[in-house]
C-alpha cells in the first residue's frame, strides 16, 4: 500500500487533491518537527583548550586534555547548554609546547576563530601568558591547574580558577602537618625540602620555609634541583647526612620517582616524606609501578572526595577509557565544567555575561572537596588541598576528618 | 651583489614587511610576523659574531636573558619605564659581552672551546638567575599590566610590530654597514685566517670585541622586546638553551655570514612551524617531528643555508646562459 502510495506522489500526474494532502502533511513535519531540527542545530559554543601535549610536560598536558575532553563529551551527551537551545560545545585544541609564547599565540588564533571561553594551559607560566592574552578581548578563561597566586592576582576580569593556588596549598599543608604531628605526640622536630627549580616548586619550598618554624618544624636544608634531573644520589645523601625527621619533596614526576626510589635505595629513613603538590605522591600511576617506593608516602594535593559519588562515577568512567586518574583529569574536567556551568547560566556566549556568571558561581556539581564555588578576585575561595597517604597501594584522604577514607600512619616505619 | 643593490634590496624588503600592518587584519598572522622579525633580530645579532666573526657562540641566551631581565627588573624593582630599560638592556647586554670576550679573547680560545664556554657563561647566569631575589629566583618575574604605549605594552599587536621592525632593520642596516665597513673587511679576515689577519695588522681582540659587543647588544635588545611582549620571564625562559639554539639556528638555516641569511632562515623556521602544525593539525608532538625531519635535511641539502643555494641557483643560471652563449657564438 504504501508502495503504491509512493509511486503515486512520484508520478509526473499528481492530482490537486493528493498534492493539498502531502502539501498539509509536509506543513505539519514543518510546524511540529523542524523546530526539533533547528534546536539541535543551535550555534555551538566553542572552548579552547589549551594544553602541553608535546614537550617534557606532555604526560600531565595530555591528561589535562584527555579529562577537559571527557567533560565536553559529558556536558554534550546531557544535553549540551539547555539555555541556549541544546548548543553542543565543540573543542578546540591547541598544543603549547610547554612554552608560555605559544601558549599565548594559540590565545590569539582561537578568538580570532571566535572561541567562547579558554581552559589552559597546566603550568603556570603557560598560564599566566594564556591568560593575558586572553584578557586582551576579554575572553573568559579559567585556569586548570597553574597553581602561581600570580594568576589571579593582576586584576584580570576573564581569568578565573577552580582549583586552589599554592598560597592556601602550602598553608594548608603546613596547617594539616601541625595536626598529624599533634596528634602522634609532636615526634617530627626538623624537615628538608627538595624542589624542582621552576615557579611551581620554587614558589611553594619559599612558603614552606618561612611557615613550618611558626609550628615548631625547623627546616634544615633546602635543596633545589633543575628539570629534568635524573640522578638523586648526591641529594639522598645530603639528607642522609642531615638526618632530617620530614622530607617535603616539591617537584614534577618524573623527579618524584626517581627521588622516591633514591632514597629507598639508599635506605635513608625519616619518619615521613610529606609531600607538597608532590608529582607522583598522589598519583596512581607510581603508586602501581612503585609500589614498595609509594608506601606511606603522604601529599597534600588536589584530590577528588573519596566519598563522592559523582567523583567515584567520573573516575570509573575515565579508567573505562583506559586513563590513569591523576589530578590533571578531574582538575581540566571541573575547569570546562565550571565554565560551561556559567555559560548555562548567562543564556549567552558574550564574555561579560560569562565572566559575571563565573564571578557569581555557586556550583557544586565538581566531586571535589569544596563545597560550592565560591569566587573572589577570580579565584575559587572554597577550593582546598586534602592530604593523601600512600597504604597499602591505595591512595587514601586522611586529612580533613570530613573526607578522609582511612586513618593517618605516622610516623612511618621504613 | 653589489653593495649599494644590498642597500636597495634591504630598503625594498623591510618596505614590505611594514605594509604587514596596513595589509593583514588578523592578529594572529601579525603575531607571526612578528615573531619572524623578532627571531630575524636574535639570529642577525648571533650572525654578526659567528656568521662574519667566525666566533660560533653556543650560549647568546647571555645577552638575550640579561636584556630581558633588566629591563624587567627595573620596571618591577624600581618603577623604571621601560622605554628607559630598552637601552639599558641593550647596553647591560653588550657590557656581558664584553665581560665574556674579555675572559675568553683575552686568552686566546677559538672554535669549539670558545663555543663551549659561551655555554658555561649562559647557563652559569641562569643558575644566578634561579638563585637571587631580584631576579625573582625560580619565581621569576611577572611585569605588570600596564596597557599603554608609553609603558611599552600596546594595544594592539600593530603597536609591538613597529617596535619589533625598527630593532630588526637597526640590526640589519648595522650588519650591512659591517658588510661595507674596515671593521667589517678586519672581522671577516679574522674569521677566515686569524693568524694571517694578525701578520697583516690586524688587532684580533679589539675587532672580536667589537663584535662580541654589537651582538650581544641586539640579542638584549631582542630580549627587552621579549620581556614587553609576554610580560613574564623566569631563568629557563631567559637564560634557557632554547634561546641559544633559536639565534644560532636562524642564520645558519639562512646563511651564514650573510646579510639576508638570518630573515630568510627565521621566515623559513617559522613558516615551517606554522606550516606543520596547521597541516598536521592537533596530534600531539607530530608537527615537532616533521619539523626536526625537515630541518635535517635543510642542513644536509643546503649546508650554506637558504641564502647560499640562492646564490648557488644564481651562479647555476649564469653558467647555463654562459653556456647557451658560447654555443649560440659557436
Amino acid at each position: 500500500m504504501a508502495d503504491t502510495k509512493s509511486t503515486k506522489t512520484n508520478s509526473p500526474g499528481v492530482r490537486r487533491r493528493e498534492f493539498l494532502a502531502t502539501g498539509a502533511a509536509a506543513l505539519g513535519v514543518g510546524i511540529t518537527g523542524f523546530p526539533a531540527v533547528l534546536r539541535a542545530q543551535a550555534a555551538p559554543v566553542k572552548i579552547g583548550l589549551i594544553h602541553p601535549v608535546s614537550g617534557f610536560i606532555a604526560f600531565s598536558g595530555s591528561q589535562c586534555r584527555a579529562g577537559a575532553e571527557m567533560a565536553i563529551a559529558d556536558i554534550n551527551a546531557a544535553g549540551g547548554i539547555k539555555s541556549m537551545g541544546g548548543a553542543m560545545i565543540e573543542a578546540m585544541l591547541a598544543d603549547s609546547q610547554g612554552k608560555p609564547d605559544i601558549g599565548a599565540a594559540e590565545v590569539t588564533k582561537m578568538t580570532e576563530a571566535g572561541v567562547h571561553g579558554i581552559v589552559a594551559g597546566y603550568s603556570s607560566a603557560i598560564s599566566l601568558a594564556t591568560s593575558q592574552e586572553a584578557a586582551k578581548t576579554n575572553t573568559p578563561h579559567v585556569v586548570d591547574v597553574g597553581v602561581s597566586d600570580s594568576i589571579v592576582t593582576r586584576g584580570l576580569a576573564n581569568t578565573f580558577r577552580f582549583s586552589p593556588g599554592y598560597g592556601k596549598v602550602a598553608e594548608m599543608a603546613v596547617s594539616n602537618l601541625d595536626t598529624i604531628n599533634k596528634t602522634a605526640g609532636s615526634p617530627a622536630k626538623t624537615a628538608m625540602i627538595v624542589h624542582e627549580e621552576s615557579l611551581f616548586g620554587t614558589g611553594t619550598a619559599e612558603l614552606l620555609s618561612k611557615q613550618l618554624p611558626g609550628i615548631g618544624i625547623e627546616v634544615v636544608d633546602v635543596i633545589k634541583h633543575a628539570n629534568p634531573t635524573r640522578d638523586f644520589t648526591n641529594i639522598a645523601l645530603q639528607i642522609k647526612s642531615k638526618q632530617p625527621d620530614l622530607i617535603i619533596p616539591a617537584n614534577y614526576y618524573n623527579e618524584y620517582v626517581l627521588l622516591a626510589r633514591t632514597l629507598r635505595q639508599q635506605k635513608i629513613e625519616a619518619m615521613g616524606i610529606y609531600s607538597v603538590l608532590g608529582g607522583a605522591a598522589s598519583n596512581l600511576q607510581f603508586v602501581n609501578e612503585f609500589p614498595e617506593a609509594a608506601e606511606l608516602i603522604m601529599d597534600c594535593n588536589h584530590w577528588y572526595d573519596p566519598k563522592s559519588d559523582l567523583a567515584l562515577a567520573r573516575r570509573k568512567a575515565a579508567e573505562a577509557k583506559g586513563l590513569i586518574y591523576t589530578y590533571e583529569i578531574f582538575l581540566a574536567y571541573n575547569a570546562v565544567a565550571f565554565l560551561a556551568d556559567a555559560i548555562e547560566r548567562a543564556g549567552s556566549t558574550e564574555p561579560d555575561a560569562i565572566n559575571a556568571a563565573m564571578a557569581s558561581s555557586t556550583w557544586d556539581q565538581h566531586g571535589m572537596p569544596y563545597g560550592p564555588t565560591k569566587i573572589v578576585n577570580g579565584q575559587n575561595e572554597s577550593a582546598q588541598p586534602v592530604n593523601t597517604q600512600v597504604q597499602k597501594g591505595a591512595i587514601e584522604v586522611i586529612y580533613p576528618a570530613e573526607f578522609a577514607s582511612a586513618e593517618t600512619v605516622f610516623p612511618m616505619k621504613m | 651583489m653589489k653593495t649599494d643593490t644590498k642597500l636597495l634590496m634591504l630598503i625594498v624588503v623591510f618596505g614590505l614587511i611594514a605594509l604587514a600592518p596596513l595589509l593583514i587584519t588578523q592578529e594572529s598572522l601579525l603575531n607571526i610576523v612578528i615573531m619572524t622579525l623578532y627571531a630575524a633580530l636574535l639570529g642577525q645579532a648571533w650572525n654578526i659574531l659567528g656568521g662574519y666573526g667566525g666566533q660560533v657562540s653556543f650560549g647568546h641566551a647571555a645577552y638575550f636573558g640579561t636584556g630581558a631581565y633588566t629591563v624587567a627588573v627595573l620596571q618591577v624593582q624600581f618603577g623604571i619605564n621601560p622605554w628607559i630599560g630598552l637601552a639599558a638592556g641593550g647596553l647591560a647586554a653588550a657590557a656581558v659581552g664584553a665581560f665574556i670576550g674579555l675572559c675568553t679573547f683575552r686568552y686566546g680560545l677559538r672554535g669549539s672551546y670558545f663555543a663551549l664556554v659561551t655555554l658555561a657563561f649562559a647557563e652559569v647566569l641562569r643558575i644566578l638567575s634561579n638563585s637571587v631575589d631580584f631576579t625573582g629566583a625560580g619565581v621569576g618575574l611577572l611585569i605588570p599590566l600596564e596597557r599603554s604605549a608609553a609603558n611599552f605594552q600596546f594595544l594592539t599587536k600593530a603597536g609591538f610590530f613597529w617596535v619589533i621592525w625598527a630593532m630588526t632593520l637597526a640590526a640589519f642596516l648595522t650588519v650591512w654597514k659591517i658588510g661595507n665597513s674596515r671593521f667589517g673587511a678586519q672581522l671577516m679576515a679574522v674569521r677566515d685566517n686569524e693568524d694571517a689577519a694578525r701578520a697583516l695588522g690586524v688587532n684580533a681582540f679589539r675587532v672580536k670585541m667589537g663584535a662580541i659587543m654589537l651582538s650581544g647588544f641586539f640579542s638584549g635588545l631582542a630580549g627587552v622586546f621579549y620581556a614587553q611582549y609576554f610580560l613574564y620571564l623566569d631563568p629557563y625562559i631567559a637564560y634557557g638553551a632554547a634561546i641559544s639554539v633559536e639565534s644560532l639556528l636562524v642564520p645558519i638555516i639562512g646563511g651564514m655570514g650573510t646579510l639576508f641569511g638570518p630573515l630568510l632562515g627565521a621566515a623559513f623556521l617559522h613558516g615551517l612551524s606554522e606550516l606543520s602544525r596547521a597541516v598536521i593539525g592537533d596530534a600531539p608532538g607530530i608537527s615537532l617531528v616533521l619539523y626536526g625531519v625537515l630541518l635535517v635535511i635543510m642542513v644536509l641539502f643546503v649546508p650554506r643555508g637558504l641564502a647560499g643555494l640562492a646564490s648557488h641557483l644564481r651562479s647555476g643560471k649564469r653558467a647555463v646562459s654562459q653556456a647557451e652563449g658560447g654555443n649560440d657564438r659557436a
